[in-house]
C-alpha cells in the first residue's frame, strides 16, 4: 500500500472499458458478465435439446406444431433454470454477507437489484430466442409452405421476465442457499399443476404460458394453416406475464430500505399496475371461446380479419383424379395420392366422381369438459363438377404419423368415403350430397 | 467537524451496544479503542448509516441522516469497511471495486480511472484481474479498503482494517491512513494500540457502550503515568489505565 499521491494507473491489468457507457450500462455489464445464469446456459442447451427440439423434430416440418411446442415445451424447460439462477443472484448479498457493505451505498437497493435481475432476464432471453432461431432455422428449412409464428416465440420469451422476477423476489426476501432448488422446483410444479386446472375453453387457467390452443389437444397440425393463428390468446398471456414481472419487482421496491419515499411510492404504484394488468389478463383469458378453427378466440380481443381464410394455391398430384393438398402439407401429397390412387382408379370417369381431391380445413367444437369435437367443415361431397373434401388424419390430434401409418389411414377413412359418397350421389339427384359427419376425435391425451 | 453525535444509543434486542456516545471531529485520523463487545462496531454501523441509532443526535459531514435525501449524500462521501468483508468470489479485484464505485454513484466518466488508483494505493495492482477466490484474507482485507476508499471519500470508517495484514503491509496501511487523513475524516476502530499510536490523531476509548476517554495517543499515554496498570507499551499502559478507571 502506498500513501503518495498522485498515483500512477497501472497499465495492464486494468483495461479501460473498450465503450463509453453511464453508471447503469457499467452496472449491468459488472452483472452480465458475473451471472449466474451465464453458468446455466449449457444445462438450458442440453434440456432444450433433449425435450423441445428432439420433440420438435418428431412432428412433421409444419410452423404451427413446431411454433407451439417452442412454447409449451420451450417454456417448461427453461423455466427451473430461469428462477433458480434468478433466486441464486437474489439472495447474493445475504448469502455473501454483503449486507453491511451495499446497505450504506447511495445508490437504492432496489436500482442494484434491478440490475441483477435485468442480466439474469437478458442472458435467459438470448438464450430463448437462441434457440427459437435454432428450431425456427431448422423449420425453416424443411416447410413447404408458410412462415415462422411469432406469438408462441413471444409468449415463451415474456415468460423468461416473469419467472426471474419470481426468483428473484424469492431469493431476495429469504437469501438462502436453500431457496434456489426449493423456488425451482416449487415453481416448474406450480407451472405444470396450473394447466392441469384447465376445464373447457373459458377456463381462466389458460393464462398458463404452457398453453397454446385449446389444452387437450395440444400443438396441433390444424391450427393456423388454413386461418391465420389467433394473437387473442397470446395477447392475454403476454400481458399477463408482464402485469405479473412488474408487480413482482414492484414488490421488492416496497421494503423500507429499499429507497426514498418517492421510488418506494412508484414501486407500490408499479406493483399495483402489474396486478391490475395480471387480473385483467386473467379475465380476459376466462371468457376464451373455441372458434371453429381450433383455436382460442377471446370477444374483447377479437379481429374480424383473422375469420378470413388464408389464399393459397393448393399443390395437386397427377393422378387420373387429381389430389389437391395445402402446400403445407405437399410432404403428404406422394404417400396420400398413392394411398387413393386404387380407390380413384376406379371411380375415375363414372358418372357422379369427383373431378378432384381437396383437402379441407378442419372445423373445432368445444365438447363437454376438456374434449374437442373435429370434423371436416361442410360435405365431403359437392360442387358440380363434384369435389371430394379430404380431412387428412394428421389434421386430427394425436401423435405424428408415419408415412405408412398414414397411408393405411386414408385407405380405410379416406377411400372408403369417396366410394361411399359417390355412390349415395350417384343414387340421389345431383347436388343433394348428404350430410355426413366426417372425422370426428375426442381427445383425451395430453397436450404436450 | 465532519462528526458531530450528541448522546447517541443503540439497542440491540436486550443489550445496550452503545449508551450515550458523544464526540466531534473533523479531519484527521481518529482512533477507536476499546475491548471485545464495547459497542465500536455498532457506533461504526451508526455512523455508516447501515443502522439507525435508537436515540441521540448525529451530524455526518453536516447534514442528518435521518433524512434520505441528505443520507444519500453523506453515503456519496462515505467509506465504510465492515468488520467481517462480505465479497462476491467470482468477481475480480477490479470488478469488485468498480461494483462499489457505481453503487457509490460516482460519474461514469471518472470510475476506471478512480477503480485503478484505488486499486494500486492498496498494492494489488499485479491482482487486479485475479478472482476474490483466489485471493489471501490479507488481500481480500485490501480490497476492502480499496472500496472504501475509490470514492476519496470524506468521511471513511474502517473497522478492524489490519485485521490479517502482515506487519509489511500494516506498516504501508498506517501510512495510507495518515494520507487519507489529511484531507478527510478517518475512524478506525481496533484492538492494536500500535496501530493508534503509529496512525492517529485523536483516539477514543470504548468500554461498555460509552466513551470513557477522548483525546491524542500522547495524553492515553500520559493517563499511565503513576499507576501500575498492564501493557508492553506505553500506550497499551494508558489504554489499561483508562479502562480500568472507568470501572473501578
Amino acid at each position: 500500500m502506498t500513501a503518495a499521491p498522485p498515483v500512477p494507473v497501472p497499465a495492464r491489468p486494468v483495461r479501460p472499458p473498450r465503450l463509453p457507457l453511464d453508471a447503469a450500462g457499467r452496472l449491468l455489464r459488472l452483472e452480465l458478465r458475473r451471472n449466474a445464469m451465464l453458468w446455466m446456459l449449457p444445462l438450458a442447451a442440453a434440456l432444450f435439446w433433449f425435450v423441445t427440439y428432439r420433440r420438435s423434430m418428431a412432428y412433421p416440418p409444419l410452423w404451427n406444431v413446431r411454433a407451439m411446442t417452442m412454447q409449451t415445451a420451450g417454456v417448461a424447460v427453461f423455466v427451473p433454470t430461469v428462477v433458480g439462477a434468478a433466486a441464486w443472484m437474489g439472495s447474493r448479498e445475504g448469502r455473501h454477507g454483503m449486507a453491511d457493505l451495499v446497505a450504506c451505498s447511495a445508490r437504492p437497493r432496489w436500482a442494484r437489484q434491478l440490475a441483477a435481475w435485468a442480466a439474469t432476464t437478458c442472458w435467459a432471453v438470448v438464450a430463448y430466442l437462441g434457440c427459437v432461431g435454432v428450431l425456427y432455422g431448422v423449420t425453416a428449412r424443411q416447410v413447404a409452405w408458410g412462415g415462422p409464428l411469432w406469438w408462441p416465440a413471444a409468449v415463451g420469451a415474456a415468460s423468461l421476465p416473469a419467472f426471474s422476477a419470481l426468483g428473484f423476489a424469492a431469493g431476495a426476501l429469504r437469501p438462502s442457499r436453500f431457496t434456489t432448488p426449493l423456488v425451482a422446483v416449487a415453481a416448474f410444479l406450480a407451472l405444470e399443476l396450473s394447466a392441469q386446472f384447465i376445464h373447457g375453453d373459458q377456463s381462466y387457467w389458460q393464462i398458463s404460458p404452457l398453453v397454446a390452443g385449446p389444452w387437450e389437444i395440444g400443438p396441433n397440425e390444424g391450427v393456423g394453416t388454413f386461418y391465420r393463428y389467433l394473437p387473442d390468446l397470446p395477447i392475454a398471456q403476454v400481458m399477463f406475464l408482464a402485469g405479473l414481472t412488474a408487480a413482482l419487482l414492484g414488490v421488492l421496491g416496497l421494503p423500507t430500505g429499499s429507497g426514498g419515499r418517492w421510488l418506494r411510492r412508484s414501486a407500490a404504484a408499479i406493483t399495483a399496475v402489474g396486478l391490475l394488468a395480471a387480473g385483467t389478463a386473467v379475465a380476459l383469458a376466462g371468457t376464451g371461446r373455441l372458434d371453429a378453427h381450433g383455436m382460442i378466440a377471446i370477444p374483447a380481443l377479437r379481429d374480424a380479419a383473422n375469420d378470413r381464410p388464408i389464399r393459397y394455391t393448393p399443390v395437386c398430384s397427377h393422378t387420373p383424379i387429381p389430389v389437391c393438398l395445402h402446400p403445407a402439407y405437399t410432404i403428404y401429397l406422394p404417400a396420400v395420392a398413392a394411398a387413393l390412387e386404387p380407390v380413384l382408379g376406379e371411380v375415375a370417369g363414372l358418372p357422379g366422381a369427383p373431378v378432384r381431391i381437396d383437402q379441407a380445413a378442419a372445423t373445432y367444437q368445444q365438447g363437454p369438459g376438456n374434449s374437442v369435437g373435429i370434423r371436416r367443415a361442410g360435405p365431403p361431397l359437392s360442387g358440380t363438377p363434384p369435389v371430394f373434401h379430404l380431412l387428412l388424419p394428421n389434421q386430427l390430434p394425436g401423435p405424428a404419423m408415419a408415412t405408412s401409418d398414414l397411408t393405411a389411414a386414408i385407405r380405410t377413412t379416406a377411400g372408403r368415403d369417396i366410394v361411399a359418397s359417390h355412390r349415395r350421389r350417384s343414387q340421389r339427384q345431383p347436388g343433394a350430397a348428404g350430410r355426413h359427419g366426417g372425422h370426428s376425435r375426442h381427445s383425451r391425451h395430453g397436450a404436450r | 467537524m465532519n462528526v458531530e453525535i450528541t448522546d447517541l444509543t443503540r439497542r440491540l434486542g436486550r443489550t445496550q451496544a452503545v449508551a450515550g456516545v458523544t464526540m466531534a471531529t473533523g479531519r484527521g485520523v481518529f482512533g477507536l479503542l476499546g475491548p471485545n463487545g464495547a459497542g465500536k462496531t455498532s457506533l461504526l454501523r451508526m455512523m455508516a448509516t447501515v443502522i439507525p441509532p435508537s436515540s441521540g443526535h448525529m451530524r455526518l459531514l453536516g447534514r442528518d441522516p435521518g433524512d434520505y435525501g441528505q443520507r444519500k449524500q453523506i453515503r456519496r462521501r462515505l467509506g465504510y469497511l465492515p468488520q467481517n468483508l462480505g465479497y462476491y468470489p467470482g468477481f475480480t479485484v477490479v470488478e469488485f471495486v468498480e461494483y462499489f464505485a457505481l453503487l457509490k454513484e460516482m460519474p461514469a466518466v471518472g470510475v476506471h480511472h478512480a477503480v485503478a488508483a484505488a486499486v494500486e494505493r492498496v498494492g494489488l495492482g499485479d491482482k487486479a484481474t485475479a478472482k476474490l477466490r483466489t485471493l489471501s484474507g490479507g488481500m481480500l482485507r485490501r480490497v476492502g479498503i480499496a472500496q472504501a476508499i475509490v470514492n476519496e471519500p470524506e468521511l471513511l470508517l474502517l473497522d478492524e482494517p489490519t485485521a490479517g495484514l502482515d506487519p509489511e503491509q500494516r506498516v504501508a496501511f498506517r501510512a495510507l491512513l495518515r494520507d487519507l487523513g489529511q484531507r478527510a475524516t478517518v475512524i478506525v476502530s481496533t484492538h492494536l494500540v500500535e496501530d493508534v499510536g503509529a496512525a492517529c490523531t485523536q483516539v477514543g476509548l470504548m468500554d461498555r457502550g460509552k466513551i470513557v476517554f477522548q483525546g491524542t495517543p500522547d495524553e492515553l499515554t500520559a493517563r499511565a503515568e503513576g499507576t501500575d496498570a498492564a501493557g508492553d507499551a506505553p500506550l497499551e499502559r494508558g489504554y489499561s489505565a483508562v479502562l480500568a478507571e472507568a470501572r473501578s
